[in-house]
């Protein structure tokens, strides 16, 4: 029988006959707070340094024409001019162009995340002919610079067969230029959302998927009732990137349509600039309206969002 | 060359282009000169531009210009396009090479060469240059190979401002003649605090790199090209002397690299944080909404920068006819209105820029712009940027030449020669 001594508890009053273990760990406890006191105040800073520019862009939106050629205008502004916001919102048909950016943002998260997802699942768990080919030309598009491709995507779009009134050789019309299918269609799947998927289907354990083959559940519902379901962080992640990407997207909207009601939110704020001149408070306005669904969006997903970063090993 | 989404656009654009303009060239494209449009005009007109992209320039186009227009010609309508001026080369390139380029495009200063040989814009009819009054120094930009191929619907031009009341405090009683006054005075009215710039003698960076070192090239009676667009010449004297001239403003601590007026804040110039600037003429309707008591005391003067030649950069905005336009009657007969003596005023009106036509000097907006009056007096001292076809390639790669002079990483000739055999590559690769 082996006799094990209790250890000898350690005093209950930590004055100044208080055994050393004690003082060890009020000062341990002491420096962990000290250390968490640090980490919270670098990361206040670091919050109050990502925030600056959203509030210098509020500010800026409230404040009136004269205090903005000041050279050291005051930080709140004297007297604050809401009326900045109706009048960006008068200065161009905002509702159209915020409707066209939501159309166009849910559309590409929609798609983007049935596509990708499926691509995902299929190069991760089915095994087929060519499948570490095919993900190595997914590897490969990523690495494509985006302002390379735009001249090719412009003329596939532009030479549509049976659209925009082109005939069975894309000549004749305008193809998918000016419609909504040139700026829903082109940016609907991105390959960087396949790899994601894929990552995340590679994770999940194989026995799972192997019970519900047992079962007699499909490919289908294995992969859309047992899979899918264990990755949302992947799936918050891709529709957050996706649908800010899209909802940020200037340069390809700007290049397929020339008419006014098909134009995007960031094309619209550039009512507020021209070459000369610009109107820094209405411009911040629209700028401040414009940014608030991205916000909310975040602020909504941002627990999945972190995960689904983590997960990926990206920043 | 570095691969930039705008260089990159361009060559690719622009060589894919070349063939289906061939192909598809229109009516007034190629052989014999160009005629005058007659007859009754109908059909749609599109129109590409980027001056008119604000809220006020939509309603100036839409609701004024194009209404008016359509009195005379009532069976023409018209789609637009707006772009900016930052995203317009890129527009017009996939729309070049998708073969669906506008009727009417409106470009800057230096794009007429590169666009026009590859026969992408119509000839005008060489009348179209008389009898508006148009400065003659003004159509240089709009020609090519002795052809126009544009007319000039704004200008927009770069020169020296300064503050008359510093000057006067420090005794100072005329603008700089040369370079060297020039640095001088900047010296002196440099006031420094902890090591920082509190004034600078000049802000010399607030304009565009590019425009403002081809400003002091031109003032150094330098050239970019030669007549034939196929000579590079801006790595000779004047120009390594125009770089350096920047960069001893800063060796001399007058000014440095990062002191410029930011996006979003007044110009130093305006705040008294600098003595002289350089400035675009527009600059003026900040000023006059901003800080209208500084005009009200006469507080801001101007003056040409100097070395051996006095000069004016002139950039702006001018309106062509697509090569492949399907309606060039009407197409034609728009630009000559949109450079008509009415439509010019307002349109300078809404931007702040200069009128090319010596009658508007006599305008009630001349008269009371005092950036754009002095702009109209000298005309006949505008010097333009581009003069190659192989402009478009060239352009964005200056900045970054100018950039390396002025942050020390290469003397004023290295960066140069650099940019010369970037340029003559580019020039070598023109058909």
């Amino acid at each position: 029988m082996t006799i094990v001594k209790a250890p000898k508890r350690a005093p209950q009053h930590t004055g100044p006959t208080a055994a050393p273990g004690a003082a060890t760990l009020v000062d341990h406890k002491r420096k962990a707070r000290f250390r968490r006191g640090l980490l919270c105040l670098a990361l206040i800073a670091i919050a109050f340094v990502m925030l600056v520019p959203f509030l210098w862009m509020i500010i800026t939106s409230l404040r009136p024409p004269s205090e903005l050629g000041m050279a050291n205008p005051p930080l709140i502004p004297g007297e604050l001019q809401w009326s900045n916001y109706s009048d960006a919102l008068k200065a161009a048909p905002f509702a159209t162009y915020a409707r066209n950016s939501f159309i166009i943002a849910i559309s590409h998260t929609v798609l983007n995340l049935v596509m990708a997802s499926m691509a995902g699942y299929a190069l991760a768990r089915l095994k087929f002919r060519g499948s570490t080919l095919i993900m190595g030309a997914f590897i490969a598009a990523l690495m494509i610079p985006t302002y390379t491709k735009i001249v090719p995507e412009f003329l596939i779009v532009r030479f549509m067969p049976f659209f925009g009134g082109n005939d069975a050789f894309g000549q004749g019309g305008i193809g998918w230029l000016d419609s909504w299918w040139a700026l829903i269609i082109p940016g609907a799947v991105t390959p960087f959302a396949v790899f994601l998927f894929r990552q995340f289907y590679a994770s999940v354990p194989v026995e799972l998927a192997e019970a519900a083959r047992l079962d007699g559940v499909s490919e289908f519902g294995i992969y859309a009732r047992i899979i899918t379901p264990q990755i949302k962080p992947a799936i918050a992640t891709v529709a957050l990137l996706t649908f800010e990407s899209s909802w940020n997207n200037f340069l390809w909207p700007l290049l397929v349509t020339s008419s006014d009601n098909l134009r995007v939110i960031q094309v619209g704020l550039s009512v507020f600039q021209n070459e000369n001149t610009t109107q820094w408070s209405l411009l911040m306005a629209g700028t401040a309206l414009a940014t608030l669904p991205m916000v909310a969006l975040f602020l909504l997903g941002q627990r999945y969002f972190v995960d689904g970063f983590t997960h990926a090993g990206i920043k | 060359m570095t691969l930039t989404r705008r260089s990159f656009l361009s060559a690719v654009g622009i060589s894919s282009v070349a063939l289906s303009a061939a192909a598809c060239s229109g009516p007034t494209a190629g052989s014999g000169p160009a005629t005058v449009a007659t007859g009754k005009l109908s059909g749609q007109v599109s129109l590409l531009t980027p001056i008119f992209e604000g809220a006020a320039g939509k309603a100036l186009l839409e609701q004024k210009l194009i209404p008016a227009f359509q009195k005379t010609h009532p069976d023409v309508s018209f789609k637009v396009d707006y772009v900016n001026y930052s995203a317009l080369n890129e527009k017009l390139t996939t729309g070049l090479a998708g073969g669906t380029v506008a009727d009417v495009l409106m470009l800057g200063v230096g794009w007429i060469p590169p666009f026009a040989a590859k026969g992408v814009l119509a000839e005008l009819p060489a009348e179209f240059a008389d009898g508006q009054g148009f400065h003659p120094r003004v159509l240089d930009p709009s020609r090519h190979e002795g052809k126009l191929y544009a007319l000039p619907a704004v200008l927009d031009t770069r020169f020296v401002a300064y503050r008359k009341d510093i000057f006067e405090e420090a005794g100072i009683t005329a603008p700089p003649q040369n370079w060297e006054e020039l640095r001088g005075i900047a010296k002196e009215l440099t006031r420094s605090s902890g090591g920082r710039i509190s004034r600078a003698g000049i802000d010399a960076f607030s304009i565009d790199l590019r425009q403002g070192w081809e400003y002091a090239l031109f003032a150094n009676g330098g050239k970019l090209f030669d007549e034939t667009g196929r000579k590079v010449l801006f790595n000779q004297r004047e120009g390594v002397e125009a770089l350096e001239f920047l960069a001893g403003l800063i060796k001399d601590g007058s000014t440095a690299f990062d002191f410029r007026s930011e996006a979003g804040k007044p110009l130093q110039l305006q705040t008294g944080n600098a003595a002289m600037a350089l400035v675009n003429n527009a600059h003026f309707m900040t000023i006059q909404q901003q800080s209208p008591e500084l005009i009200k005391e006469g507080k801001i003067g101007t003056f040409l920068l100097k070395n051996t030649t006095e000069a004016m950069f002139q950039g702006g905005t001018l309106a062509s006819v697509s090569a492949r336009s399907k309606n060039p009657d009407a197409a034609q007969t728009f630009v000559r209105y949109l450079a008509s003596p009415e439509v010019i005023l307002h349109t300078c009106e809404y931007r702040g820029s200069v009128p090319a036509i010596s009658a508007l000097a006599s305008s009630d907006y001349v008269k009371n712009n005092d950036f754009v009056r002095f702009a109209v007096d000298n005309l006949d001292k505008s010097v333009s940027e581009g003069g190659t076809p192989a402009w478009m390639e060239i352009r964005d790669t200056i900045k970054a030449a100018v950039e390396e002079a002025l942050t020390g990483k290469a003397t004023a000739q290295e960066a140069l020669d650099r940019l010369a055999d970037t340029a003559n590559d580019a020039i070598g690769r023109l058909q």
